[in-house]
């Protein structure tokens, strides 16, 4: 037996009245023929007042400021993760202001390209990197507060933070122990120049950022060298 | 630059007192940067009877440049040293926290007054302990109507936790880097060596804490054991250097850095005794002194293996 359902008659705007009880395909959402100012989805002019868009419309113009992009959101600041890794690269001016604001997706970068570049030269170490760079920065956090006294205000973050960043050079040494022979003598040497590299620069950015560590620069110097030479033994066997 | 004078101390005590102690200092005055005047700081141990010893202190920190300026006296002090620290370093202010810290360890923050110049003098008188022309003791200084020692900066016979740490991680970089020489580095490897590394530490530790049990009780505290230990690195260090650099140099060096650290314990070993010594059978302790230094050798012998 039929059954009769009482649909009631379904009126557009625009006019022209369906035909009742019968369901007329029609896209998902159909602009009106006028464009109706009061309708804020269905504005495309760019200088309208209209605001308060759904999200599906996507960013397409200024009226969308509340969307962020997704890497500022995130607090990933790419600007200057690029130039505090360029200032990493002139190990002979140090750019202290840079550093200031720890953050550690540039880190997390470097740490993850260093995997890969080990990747390539065979050797599965992104556990090991991680582990080693959290004792690291553990390691260099309890001697620098020790050594600086009362003083001391490095925290774990920032320690992490600025390990992370001079980790650079040692990315570039197995970059390039790639394109060198295992077990070669210029492998050693290298070390040597990339170790230094990262020590300096680390070191220099550890006192400068965190106060009370000038009486104990050498002494900080040798704890961020064995970091970095224990690293480099990574690349280097 | 600072001047640092020690204040003069003379003291009598009766005998029968608590502290059975019978020692004079002489006047000792430093000029930093400058020439040094005045007189050498002895310490002179009346062998009435037997009892020598220099006064033993509570241990406790005191003022120094480093501008963490202690107030106060007694146990307090490690506590509300350790309250700054605690905060810092654990993360929890609570009194069970630092109570507890300060009744195990002893103000790390003591060991780690250092610079440049006493981490060069130290290596020198730890691998090279028959050159030290000076003294072995420790200088003591009021502090707060108690004797306490002077931090590492201003005393060359006091134990720092900063080179036992350092060279211990030279000695895992050395001992890796031998490896992998030999092609036998890896990772995991690295890590059975450093846990060995503090195994050894640890032993060692305890050897001297029985050493020190064994012959009057004598107290002293844990991190100036743990530091007292952790010197062997240092000889252990060279001996791996050398490793790599000639092979058969190893087998000189590694007796020859055993025995210096021999040297080295004996002596810091019988001045902490002296501080507590009540007994007359000296030869009780050359003997244990004696065992103390031969046992470096094993241990040695355990680390060098260790890379090999």
């Amino acid at each position: 037996m039929t059954r009769e359902f009482n649909v009631p008659p379904i009126v557009f705007a625009s006019g022209g009245n369906p035909i009742p009880n019968r369901r007329l395909p029609t896209a998902p959402f159909q602009p009106p023929p006028l464009s109706n100012p009061n309708l804020p989805f269905m504005s495309f002019d760019v200088g309208s007042t209209s605001l308060a868009a759904p999200a599906f419309r996507g960013d397409i113009d200024n009226g969308f400021e509340e969307v962020l992009p997704l890497l500022e959101e995130l607090g990933i600041n790419t600007r200057q993760i690029w130039r505090k890794t360029a200032s990493i690269l002139n190990p002979f001016r140090v750019h202290v202001n840079l550093h200031e604001d720890a953050d550690l997706s540039g880190p997390f970068l470097f740490l993850m390209c260093f995997g890969l570049f080990q990747l390539l030269a065979g050797k599965l170490h992104f556990g090991i990197i991680l582990g080693w760079v959290t004792i690291a920065a553990i390691f260099l956090y309890v001697v620098f507060n020790m050594l600086a006294g009362r003083n001391g205000n490095l925290d774990v973050y920032r320690c992490l933070s600025l390990i992370g960043y001079c980790m650079l050079p040692i990315v570039i040494f197995s970059a390039l122990s790639l394109l060198l022979r295992q077990g070669a003598v210029g492998v050693f040497a290298l070390g040597v120049v990339f170790v230094g590299w990262s020590t300096w620069v680390c070191s220099r950015l550890v006192i400068e950022l965190a106060s009370a560590g000038d009486q104990h620069r050498g002494l900080i110097a040798y704890a961020c060298c064995l970091i970095y030479l224990l690293f480099s033994l990574l690349v280097i066997f | 630059m600072k001047f640092f004078e020690a204040l003069v101390v003379r003291r009598r005590c009766l005998r029968g007192s608590s502290l059975k102690l019978r020692e004079e200092m002489k006047f000792f005055k430093v000029q930093r940067g400058g020439v040094r005047r005045g007189f050498i700081c002895t310490a002179m141990y009346d062998n009435m009877g037997g009892q020598a010893g220099a006064p033993k202190p509570p241990f406790n920190p005191q003022p120094n440049p480093f501008g963490n300026a202690f107030s106060g006296a007694g146990s307090g002090l490690i506590r509300g040293g350790l309250g700054a620290y605690g905060e810092r370093i654990l993360g929890s202010s609570s009194e069970y926290v630092q109570s507890n810290i300060s009744r195990y360890f002893s103000d790390p923050q003591y060991y780690f007054q250092v610079n440049d110049q006493y981490v060069r003098n130290k290596l020198k008188v730890v691998l090279f302990p028959f050159l030290h022309r000076g003294h072995w003791t420790r200088i003591t200084e009021p502090v707060g109507g108690r004797l306490s020692y002077k931090p590492p900066v201003y005393d060359i016979n006091a134990p720092d936790l900063y080179i036992p740490l350092m060279a211990f991680g030279t000695y895992v970089f050395l001992t890796g880097f031998s490896l992998g020489l030999l092609g036998k580095f890896s990772p995991e490897a690295l890590t059975v060596l450093f846990t060995k590394g503090v195994i050894v530490w640890f032993i060692q530790g305890l050897v001297l804490k029985l050493v020190l049990y064994l012959l009057g009780g004598a107290e002293a505290p844990l991190l100036d054991l743990a530091a007292y230990a952790g010197y062997a690195f240092t000889g252990m260090c060279v001996a791996v250097l050398g490793r790599i650099v000639w092979s058969y140099s190893y087998y000189f060096l590694l007796p020859w850095t055993g025995l210096c650290m021999g040297m080295f314990l004996v002596k810091t070993m019988k001045r902490v005794l002296f501080a507590e010594v009540r007994g007359n059978d000296s030869s009780r302790h050359h003997y244990l002194l004696l065992l103390m230094a031969l046992l470096q050798f094993p241990f040695f012998f355990y680390l060098g293996r260790a890379g090999v």
